[in-house]
């Protein structure tokens, strides 16, 4: 075909400038991760596997890596589970549904910044509508920045609350493509609704449910805004996990060689989520 | 029988208002907030929307850098948008009508590298335009927002133009069109609909972002709206109407986009176009 040379300059020189973009980073990462320096201004100095052992010697990676793969493991699970009933709900005959459809996806394309701080201020000590309405009820404000537990428990709510959407749009196409006869057949058999959603719409949104999870896994593993902005990783870093942790080393106690190991570190339990991605979802060149 | 029909319906009705409480009740709240002055802030307390002031409003545009943020909001979004159009456009293009072994490799690393958390590259990143010296410039966090961008645009449009069959333009070069003017005229016209979702893509991943921001710009008269808003909550006491205006401010782009393009972001949020 004509044009092919034009063609192949251009991939080479696009192509190019985007691995230059995103790859020499991933790369450069690594290299800092075998380097002392404690400004990005230094002189680096090469220590090999130093940083590495230094971070895995320190308990407060391991309490971070924890808590990590609580705030992702607690937040994937409630996601999936609220997604999948909004889900069920805007598939059924419902009233304004393209509003109510709409509503739903909102908090998704909200900046964390935004929810950020309008949960702080509905969860305000004194006058925050929450704390209002808990009164009102006559239970007492907890002071939810005070105790780790009461902090995690708010970021993994507030995480819930903007990434839920994501699942509500998977699961949602996935229930329109199951076939209604399945349904039809079912009640014919006398199945009654929650035996129809438990071994029909479960298992055939299966395959949707597992790309969600893994998407959502390699998401929130590292999800850095929220926490930072809802508490700073605090109380005395009660909240505190990788990404967290890899930020607060480079930019706040300066070690950059240290952050970029915990960087590195999460880096490979991401990469391990990838490759059963494409396990799973091999990009298949046969569709072209 | 009708009662229990009655019964479920009002259940199902029931359920409905208590989604779009949830999902809304915030954004009710921080937009009614951001009208109201100190008295009715903290307290008077009501529910209902107002009083309507604008004093917050007036604050915030008056005497703070919030203009200034907005208008670097608004340039690095609009530089992300153009430079993904154009960089995502050639690459997904040239993938889709090339033949040659290790494809799959190109479109694969780019969809490993849309999964790349924002800070996990902010880090190297910043390192890197410390030693280009262009570190702390608006351009530097352009180009950051570029390494979220640019992989979802390649794969959504790599996505699109594999739809379109290669006779397509083929007929239009037997016709006697260049190649060039072929995809100009023949090709792009037919992945418009990719292209809006792109750009929409694009400058949401960039009006919304925090982390880069947050590493990439440290002089706050070049912050952008985000990280701009966040300094104001560690500069003195809270003063939750003039951040409830701010965020009003920030997210009103986006409910108008939303609003009136609702079907290219169910599209697109359905192709998995948000990391997040």
């Amino acid at each position: 075909m004509r044009g092919e040379r034009v063609l192949y300059t251009i991939f080479a020189v696009a192509f190019g400038l985007t691995a230059l973009l995103i790859l020499y980073p991933a790369y450069y990462a690594l290299e800092l991760s075998f380097q002392d320096l404690d400004s990005f201004i230094s002189e680096p100095e090469w220590v090999g596997f130093q940083n590495y052992a230094a971070v895995l010697d320190q308990p407060e990676f391991w309490a971070a890596l924890g808590r990590g793969f609580i705030f992702a493991g607690i937040t994937i699970v409630l996601q999936i589970v609220l997604g999948i009933g909004f889900a069920t709900l805007l598939d059924a005959a419902i009233p304004g549904k393209p509003l109510v459809r709409g509503l739903t996806v909102l908090p998704y394309l909200l900046p964390t910044i935004i929810v950020a701080l309008t949960f702080q201020w509905m969860l305000d000590s004194q006058v925050g509508v929450f704390t209002q309405g808990v009164r009102l009820f006559g239970y007492e404000y907890i002071p939810w920045g005070e105790s780790s537990f009461a902090a995690m428990t708010v970021v993994i709510l507030l995480s819930v609350w903007i990434w839920t959407p994501f699942v509500t749009l998977a699961a949602l196409a996935g229930l329109q493509s199951v076939p209604g006869e399945l349904y039809e057949a079912a009640r014919v058999d006398g199945a009654n609704a929650w035996q129809r959603f438990w071994h029909i719409t479960i298992p055939q949104l299966r395959p949707v449910l597992t790309v969600v999870l893994l998407l959502r896994a390699i998401w929130m593993f590292n999800k850095f805004d929220i926490i930072w902005l809802t508490t700073r990783g605090g109380p005395l870093q009660g909240t505190e996990h990788l990404p967290v942790l890899a930020y607060r080393k480079t930019f706040e106690l300066y070690e950059v060689g240290e952050g970029a190991a915990v960087s590195a570190i999460s880096f490979v339990i991401l990469s391990v989520f990838v490759l059963i991605y494409f396990y799973f979802f091999p990009i298949d060149e046969k569709e072209e | 029988m009708s009662e229990r029909k009655l019964g479920r319906r009002m259940a199902l009705y029931a359920v409905v208002c208590t989604t779009i409480i949830y999902s809304f009740f915030p954004i009710y709240w921080m937009i009614i907030s951001s009208f109201r002055d100190d008295q009715s802030l903290y307290a008077d307390f009501s529910l209902l929307p107002g009083p309507f002031h604008l004093v917050n409003y007036e604050v915030l545009l008056g005497l703070t850098d919030y203009p200034n943020w907005f208008a670097n909001s608004l340039l690095v979004a609009f530089g992300t948008v153009c430079i993904t159009l154009l960089l995502s456009v050639l690459i997904a293009y040239s993938v889709t009508r090339l033949k040659f072994r290790g494809k799959t490799a190109v479109v694969g690393t780019m969809l490993y590298a849309y999964m790349f958390p924002p800070l996990l590259l902010a880090i190297p990143l910043f390192s890197l335009f410390v030693k280009l010296d262009i570190d702390d410039t608006r351009f530097s966090l352009m180009i950051s927002h570029c390494t979220i961008s640019l992989p979802l645009g390649v794969w959504l449009l790599w996505g699109f133009f594999k739809q379109i069959p290669v006779d397509v333009e083929e007929a239009a070069m037997v016709d006697g069109c260049s190649r060039l003017k072929a995809f100009v005229l023949v090709v792009l016209p037919l992945t418009l609909p990719g292209l809006v979702t792109v750009a929409i893509f694009s400058f949401l991943l960039s009006w919304t972002d925090y982390t880069f921001a947050l590493v990439m710009i440290s002089t706050d008269s070049l912050k952008t709206l985000p990280a701009g808003l966040d300094t104001m909550v560690g500069s003195y006491e809270l003063r939750w109407g003039e951040l409830m205006a701010g965020s009003t401010l920030i997210a009103l782009p986006l409910l108008i986009m939303f609003m009136f393009l609702s079907r290219y972001f169910i599209r697109g949020l359905s192709a998995g176009s948000l990391k997040g």
